[in-house]
Formats: C-alpha cells, sequence, structure tokens
C-alpha cells in the first residue's frame, strides 16, 4: 500500500511538472489550484508574446544564442517549434530589440521553471487543500 | 477577420524600433510586473483579489525603489570616480 502511494505520488509529481512545461500554469490545473493556473498563465504567455513582438521571433536562436535559447525553452515545447522556424536565420535581429526581447523570453522560461518547481514541490509535500 | 489574424502574426516577424534611450528603460516595469505577478501567485497561501494586489503591487514597488536607489548609487559611484 505505502509503495503504492509512493509510486502515486511520484506519477502527481511527474504529471504535474510535465504539465507545468506544456502550459505554464498547468502543474497548477492537475493540482485543482485553477485561480493560480490562470494567473501563472496569463503573466508567463503575456511576457513570452511581448519579447517575441519587440524583438520578432529571430530571438529564439538555437544556433547562435544556445544559453539563451535554453532559458526560453523551459515557457513551453511551443518555443522549440519557433527555434525550428529561426533555425535557419531567415529573421536576424539585433541590438536593442534583441537584447529586449531575449531577456523577456528568457525570464519568461525561467519564471515558468520556478513554477514548475513550486508546483512540483506542492504535489510532493501533499500540500493539496482536502476537498480539492 | 483573417486579414486582421495574420497581420498580427506577421508582426512577430519584424524587430520593432528601439533607440538606446532613456525612455527605453521604461520598458523593465511590465517585466518587473511579470516577475511580482508570478512571485506572488506561487507563494501566497491562499490567493484572494485584494490580498493578490496588495501584495504584487507592494513587490513591484520595492523592487522599482531598490533598482532605483542601486541606479542612483552607481550614478554617484561614477562620477566620484570620473569626476
Amino acid at each position: 500500500m505505502a509503495v503504492d502511494s509512493r509510486e502515486n505520488r511520484a506519477l502527481l509529481m511527474l504529471t504535474v511538472g510535465l504539465a507545468g512545461w506544456l502550459v505554464p500554469g498547468g502543474g497548477y490545473v492537475v493540482l485543482r489550484e485553477y485561480k493560480r493556473g490562470l494567473i501563472i498563465f496569463v503573466a508567463i504567455v503575456l511576457t513570452l508574446c511581448v519579447g517575441l513582438y519587440v524583438g520578432s521571433i529571430g530571438v529564439v536562436d538555437p544556433v547562435g544564442a544556445k544559453l539563451w535559447y535554453l532559458a526560453q525553452i523551459l515557457s513551453s515545447p511551443a518555443v522549440a517549434a519557433v527555434g525550428h522556424v529561426t533555425a535557419v536565420g531567415e529573421y536576424p535581429v539585433y541590438g536593442r530589440p534583441n537584447e529586449i526581447g531575449q531577456i523577456y523570453t528568457s525570464i519568461a522560461g525561467l519564471l515558468n521553471l520556478l513554477c514548475i518547481i513550486n508546483a512540483v514541490y506542492m504535489a510532493c509535500a501533499g500540500k493539496i487543500p482536502e476537498g480539492k | 477577420m483573417f486579414a486582421y489574424a495574420l497581420s498580427v502574426m506577421a508582426s512577430f516577424t519584424a524587430p520593432e524600433e528601439i533607440g538606446t534611450n532613456v525612455q527605453s528603460l521604461l520598458l523593465l516595469l511590465p517585466l518587473l510586473a511579470a516577475v511580482s505577478v508570478v512571485y506572488k501567485a506561487t507563494k501566497l497561501s491562499e490567493i484572494t483579489a485584494i490580498t493578490f494586489l496588495k501584495e504584487s503591487v507592494l513587490l513591484f514597488g520595492s523592487i522599482v525603489v531598490f533598482m532605483v536607489a542601486t541606479a542612483l548609487v552607481l550614478c554617484v559611484v561614477a562620477w566620484l570616480v570620473t569626476g
């Protein structure tokens, strides 16, 4: 029984982490923390979109800016799809728009990492309110 | 509607023009707002509209004040070193 429970918890943690990466705030939705999930989804998606709008999709550069890309891809696997499009170098962006775009998109990714870790911790510690 | 959706998507393929001026520093504010909102969303045990807004605004204000103070200190240091 205890083994079952431990396995269930591990499965829940994995599901929460994966859901949080697939859709920002998704981990909290799995834990039925809908308000928290919605706030995080809106904040992270808006930050990512502002970054992509200011610097264009060219700021996602898996070839020339690998470290930035590592942070950006933490937002969602959708960033990998954008990276696949921009990898050929058809969307060059330089200077200030590039800096601002990279900072916004990378911060969005790092904020999502914070949320994933927090949601997984909540799942691990069993901090799910009763009745939910 | 379709044309509008296409034009919105097209706006993501070319960068905006941002000069290297003082006004461009204002782009820091939306980022700080996002950081405050996400941080408070992860930290508050119970999310109610008033508490959440109050806490987020407080954090946003504290970060802005701290950054302005840091900028002032750096300006003074730069002035002392170069002046």
